[in-house]
């Protein structure tokens, strides 16, 4: 990546170089005086439409995370007088909270798991497109084209596949046939049970917590839906690892392992950080794939925080327990925004000037 | 890349590996799509044993009967919304921010950028009570609602994907509009705008495959009548109802048209995520 930015930016620079005078467009552009307004003419209705459904909402998030309130009588910050103010008990409830630890055990699974299938397997299929001389772009589309595909689709999709009557569900067919279909496996801490994909496929015992892999079988669908953005950012990458330094390295009697572990993959860092970052986002973010198919159950094997929240605020409306649903909400976002704060100041460097 | 010291050995094995993930990898789309043409009773029988004698489209006629209809109309509804919205904002907006100084830029583009990390569920949990502050909610303004809120999340999208597409216009061709006397609507109309076509059409794709996939927030804010294809699904999907028949159809019919979209136009949504993707 960083390659392409200092070759296609350059090009311009160049030409805005050359030709004399260099040109001052922002204070030609004041110059003109008269139109100052324009800007804020033009971003006016963005602006407008994002601070009501979005700056808005998130400050009451924020604001009615301090009060004890469910959704039958919302927090409303112009009536006072039916405020119950309960200071930080709802922070305090929710870290202490079983449900909690067990969804935010699950949500880190996914932070683990997620993003190294994606980085991993959008690698290998980059690095072999990059390497076939032709029909390269038929085999990117087929990789990318799960990347439309709603994630609730993909839940039922992939709720077939793993359908545990192996004369229904294909995944379970093959293993019927290769005789291991209902086996029941201990290697130490780790228990498989190939074939009840999403009701209990298997355990890893760590000690202090019980690694459900039932989480696995979710994580793939989403895998399935979200490679394709790896492997476009990955091959764009590639593109830019000059044919010279290939051959160069193939003429020093480097192989293909060699020249993809020493040329390629060097020269992708930046995509792969970007696919990383956002496989990170995506994986925080997680509902839809555990709402359609498994609702976090069974029992709460499955849970992420952010069907959690969705559940104390929505699913159980009598229960005063939406100022507990906006603590998750506001600790979920926190998360997210210093994971990716790093990642925020890369885009604002590049922002348009 | 294939040159002569390639053995032909590692070509067949690259294509090979190749071919084998790529089959793999369209198994689940191939299963929902036979098991959605054949009748449940051959489904049952495994839809591997490809018996095309019985393919049949009345599942999807029957799930469109049993209310599948309702819902794919309201998810052409709320996505041309959106995405017009989106569009039409986000230009005017983008624009702005690529080819114009003013107060407040780099705070204001911040606080849009955020839109892109924060998740939803930061506004999702007071937006019922305020859709009813606004008269949003119980009616076809759902409709307008719903394309307000995907407008806000797409908000981030628009200006930093748009904006590069602004950005890469050289200055002369707006310079010399200027000096021919064009007032900014001119230069912005005439020549910004055709000029950023492509990108706009590539934005319009990705927003309309964001906001058509969309199920947390229409589970959320809408109502029974307004609901979009995905909570359609969601709702039909049940494992204690035989019903995969109908499922699979419905879920056919929810992935058929961003892939058509897709199809007709993967240059341009490539294009665009690359743009978005890999600008950082």
């Amino acid at each position: 990546m960083a390659s392409r930015h200092a070759t296609a930016p350059s090009v311009q620079q160049e030409a805005a170089r050359t030709q004399a005078p260099p040109p001052r467009p922002r204070a030609a552009r004041r110059a003109g005086g008269r139109e100052r307004y324009v800007p804020y003419l033009l971003i006016a209705p963005l602006l407008a439409i994002f601070a009501a459904f979005y700056l808005w909402p998130a400050l009451v998030t924020v604001l009615s995370s301090f009060f004890r309130w469910g959704l039958l009588r919302p927090w409303s910050p112009v009536e006072p007088e039916r405020w119950n103010f309960v200071g930080l008990a709802n922070y305090s409830e929710t870290l202490t909270d079983a449900s909690f630890w067990n969804a935010a055990l699950n949500t880190a699974i996914w932070l683990l798991v997620f993003p190294l299938l994606v980085a991993a397997f959008s690698l290998l299929v980059s690095i072999l497109i990059w390497n076939v001389a032709r029909g390269g772009a038929v085999f990117r589309t087929t990789f990318v084209l799960p990347m439309t595909i709603s994630l609730a689709a993909a839940g039922v999709i992939w709720s077939f596949v793993y359908n545990p009557d192996p004369q229904v569900g294909m995944l379970n067919a093959v293993l019927d046939k290769l005789g291991i279909l209902g086996a029941d496996w201990r290697l130490g801490p780790l228990e498989l049970r190939p074939g009840a994909w999403l009701s209990d496929p298997g355990v890893l015992d760590l000690g202090f917590a019980d690694i459900r892999l039932t989480n696995l079988a979710l994580i793939v669908p989403a895998f399935w839906v979200f490679t394709g953005f790896g492997v476009i950012t990955l091959t764009a990458g590639l593109t830019a690892v000059s044919y010279e330094l290939v051959e160069a390295a193939k003429v020093d009697g480097a192989n293909a392992w060699q020249v993809a572990r020493h040329v390629l993959v060097p020269a992708l860092r930046g995509p792969l950080v970007v696919v990383v970052v956002v496989s990170v986002i995506f994986a925080l973010r997680t509902f839809d794939i555990v709402y359609v198919m498994t609702e976090g159950g069974p029992a709460q094997d499955t849970m992420v925080l952010a069907l959690l929240l969705w559940q104390q605020a929505f699913a159980f409306l009598d229960t005063p327990q939406a100022g507990l649903a906006t603590a998750v909400a506001v600790l979920l976002s926190a998360a997210l925004v210093a994971g990716s704060y790093r990642y925020l100041r890369q885009l604002l460097a590049g922002r348009p000037r | 890349m294939t040159g002569a010291g390639r053995s032909r050995r590692t070509v067949v094995l690259l294509y090979g590996s190749l071919t084998v993930l790529a089959l793999v990898w369209l198994v689940p789309v191939i299963s929902a799509a036979m098991i959605s043409v054949l009748p449940l009773a051959q489904t049952r029988a495994g839809w591997w044993n490809l018996s095309f004698a019985d393919v049949t489209f009345g599942n999807f006629a029957r799930a469109w009967d049993q209310g599948l209809s309702q819902y794919v109309v309201n998810s052409f509804l709320i996505t041309g919304l959106s995405v017009a919205l989106t569009v039409a904002a986000g230009t005017l907006a983008a624009y702005a921010y690529a080819r114009m100084a003013f107060r407040f830029k780099a705070t204001t583009f911040f606080l849009l950028i955020t839109t892109m990390i924060v998740p939803v569920q930061i506004i999702l949990i007071p937006m019922l009570p305020w859709f009813r502050t606004l008269g949003l909610n119980g009616g076809p303004q759902e409709y307008l609602g719903i394309a307000l809120v995907h407008t806000a999340f797409g908000a981030g999208w628009a200006v930093f994907m748009l904006g590069a597409f602004f950005t890469t216009i050289p200055e002369d061709l707006l310079e010399a509009a200027r000096i021919d006397g064009a007032g900014w609507f001119e230069v912005f109309r005439r020549i910004a705008l055709p000029l950023a076509v492509p990108g706009i059409v590539s934005f319009a794709i990705i927003d309309f495959v964001f906001v058509w996939n969309d199920l947390l927030l229409a589970l959320t804010l809408l109502g029974r009548d307004h609901q979009p294809l995905t909570v359609g699904l969601a709702n039909l999907q049940s494992p204690h109802l035989a019903q995969d028949d109908l499922v699979a159809a419905g879920s056919i019919m929810a992935i058929l048209p961003p892939l058509l979209l897709f199809a007709a136009l993967n240059r341009f949504y490539v294009r665009g995520l690359f743009a978005g993707a890999t600008k950082g």
